[in-house]
């Protein structure tokens, strides 16, 4: 693509666990129908649930659904409709933290879901900044193809708002 | 999914309630509202309905008929309101 | 699935609270604005600014007619689906003679395959159009053949009349002749039926458009200036056949629509207001209807497939697969 820059992006991440050509259509702006009722439903949540606890902080284009202290340290949470993409939640979170880290803010994360009354941990280490490399550099490979990669059939076409662009 | 809403609120929070339901769907007479709507919008209309309300003392009741398909509906002296989309 | 809001009495339509409200002699009535996709207005009607930022608060588009129901405008909301990507593909389809002319070709291809289903399905209902029906059976192979988009507008603007000379077979009506097509303004009923059907349309295709990534002032087939929206107009192509054209004959031949429902005006033939609300319904009715569709895997609305094919332009566009038009199955 001539002359514009595509940069990694927590919903790069988030979609580079889910489908390449998701990564692709998004790195374009090519953006999914709104008018989808998961999609939705999924902002509706978003709105919604801790809206008391929820400040929003941007961070260099990052942002953060909640931040607080507990303890004197720094808490940010990612709420999510439904642990369906667990992995995909999980290395943006890891994303959000990392990018903390080289601004030199030391945080951990939490995942929630509050549809299932869940909460899981997402601690940076070594293991899981190198994965955080690998996907960054797989996600520009990605982004700069020529073409999208194909569609393929996978489980979540289904409930995806881009089914019917990909499948018509 | 099809809805009807029927409610019975006091005084100080009914306009609310009326201007709420108003965003969502068509009045049909006093108290009453139905129309179709999205999985997402009655999560939402529900939500912003309980931040009205007293839990204590207003009742909301909603029907949801799934689809307005199967059912018929009867009108026995005026239309008052009703969900018409040419005007 | 939203409605569509038609508006033919006059009145004021305006921001109330947080939803809409349209205010005619005989009172107010309250329209939920979550309900609301698009408003087609055609009567009198006042309204102001403070709408008009609702309405893209909302995302809703605001097609308006003259008295003579001809299309002036739309209020088309500030993007939000803006993709650069995208644009510089439209374009770059543009400007290449060659790009250009293959979708276009595409457009007339398939609006004539469409036209063929039509004449299909009336010649399989006993009525006599063999002749006619031989001139579309090889389309495809001659438009092959074309090479210049002047050209390719004169074989399809020659084979549109062929199929417009078979409504007089088709309708078999002496109210609704077909005579010859004749637009603004209509010289008889039955023009002034498919003028009418047609600018609707051609609305619907441009409010799916808005939620699409393309740009609707460029088009393909018709000429383009940047001025005006064109690529409504192309898609639309695809669609006349199949719901205004067959929706028109659905309405003459159960008699919901009879010549007391048109007048003549200066120097032309009008839809009477109860025609216009027959119509519309009919027409809404049939954009809802569902048809099979095996690659998405679940039914889908003739509205639906307007956007899909709105998807597929985009693909083609990015060069990711071809363009096949919709055409019908039956």
């Amino acid at each position: 693509m001539a002359g514009s820059e595509i940069n990694v992006t927590a919903t790069l991440i988030w979609y580079y666990y889910i489908c390449h050509r998701e990564v692709w259509l998004m790195a374009r702006q090519i953006t999914p129908d709104q008018d989808n009722s998961n999609l939705e439903i999924g902002r509706v949540i978003q709105d919604q649930r801790y809206a008391r606890e929820k400040k929003e902080v941007d961070l260099g284009g990052l942002k953060v659904d909640i931040l607080k202290r507990e303890g004197g340290e720094l808490v940010i949470a990612e709420v999510k409709k439904s642990s369906r993409f667990k992995e995909s939640a999980r290395m943006q979170l890891a994303f959000y933290i990392k990018s903390l880290k080289t601004h030199g803010v030391i945080a951990r994360g939490e995942l929630r879901f509050p549809e299932e009354k869940q909460k899981e941990a997402v601690i940076l280490d070594e293991q899981l900044e190198q994965e955080l490399d690998r996907a960054e550099r797989e996600i520009l490979r990605i982004a700069y193809l020529e073409q999208p990669p194909r569609p393929e059939k996978i489980q979540w076409c289904k409930r995806c708002a881009y089914n019917e662009f990909c499948w018509t | 999914m099809f809805v009807i809403v029927v409610y019975d609120i006091a005084e100080k929070r009914v306009a609310k309630v009326l201007k709420k339901s108003r965003q969502y769907l068509y009045w049909v007479q006093n108290s009453v509202f139905e129309g179709e709507i999205s999985e997402a919008k009655y999560k939402k209309y529900v939500t912003e309905l309980k931040k009205i309300i007293n839990l204590e003392e207003d009742s909301v009741i909603i029907y949801n008929l799934r689809t307005s398909k199967y059912s018929s509906r009867e009108v026995i002296g005026l239309e008052k309101g009703g969900q018409s989309n040419i005007l | 699935m939203q409605k569509t809001l038609y508006i033919f009495s006059n009145g004021t339509l305006q921001r109330e609270g947080n939803t809409l409200c349209y205010i005619t002699e005989e009172g107010k009535r309250f329209l939920p604005v979550e309900d609301i996709q698009e408003i087609m207005v055609f009567g009198a009607v006042d309204f102001n600014k403070s709408l008009l930022e609702f309405l893209t608060q909302h995302e809703i588009l605001l097609h308006y007619f003259n008295y003579h129901d001809y299309y002036m405008g739309t209020f088309y909301p500030r993007e939000h689906y803006n993709s650069g990507f995208v644009i510089l593909k439209q374009a770059e389809h543009y400007m290449e003679e060659a790009k250009r002319l293959t979708l276009a070709k595409k457009f007339v291809a398939g609006a004539l395959r469409n036209i063929e289903q039509v004449l299909r399905y009336y010649e399989r209902r006993g009525i006599a159009l063999g002749d006619t029906l031989s001139e579309f059976t090889d389309n495809e192979t001659q438009i092959e053949s074309i090479t210049d988009l002047s050209e390719l507008m004169a074989y399809e603007g020659n084979h549109r009349e062929t199929y417009y000379r078979c409504f007089d077979k088709i309708l078999d009506h002496p109210d609704f002749p077909f005579d010859k097509r004749t637009r603004r303004p209509p010289q008889n009923n039955l023009n002034t039926l498919i003028s009418f059907g047609n600018s609707i349309l051609y609305t619907i295709v441009l409010s799916e458009i808005y939620k699409t990534h393309l740009d609707p002032r460029i088009g393909y087939l018709h000429a383009t200036n940047f001025r005006r929206f064109s690529l409504n107009l192309d898609v639309a192509e695809i669609f006349k056949p199949i719901i205004i054209d067959r929706l028109i004959f659905t309405l003459i031949d159960r008699q919901m629509l009879t010549k007391k429902d048109f007048e003549a005006e200066t120097g032309g033939i009008v839809l009477k207001e109860k025609g216009r609300k027959v119509f519309v319904e009919e027409l809404d009715k049939r954009l809802s209807t569902t048809i099979s569709h095996r690659a998405v895997g679940h039914p889908v609305s003739y509205r639906r497939l307007i956007r899909m094919e709105l998807y597929k332009v985009e693909k083609h566009l990015m060069g990711e697969e071809s363009y096949k038009p919709f055409v019908s199955q039956w």
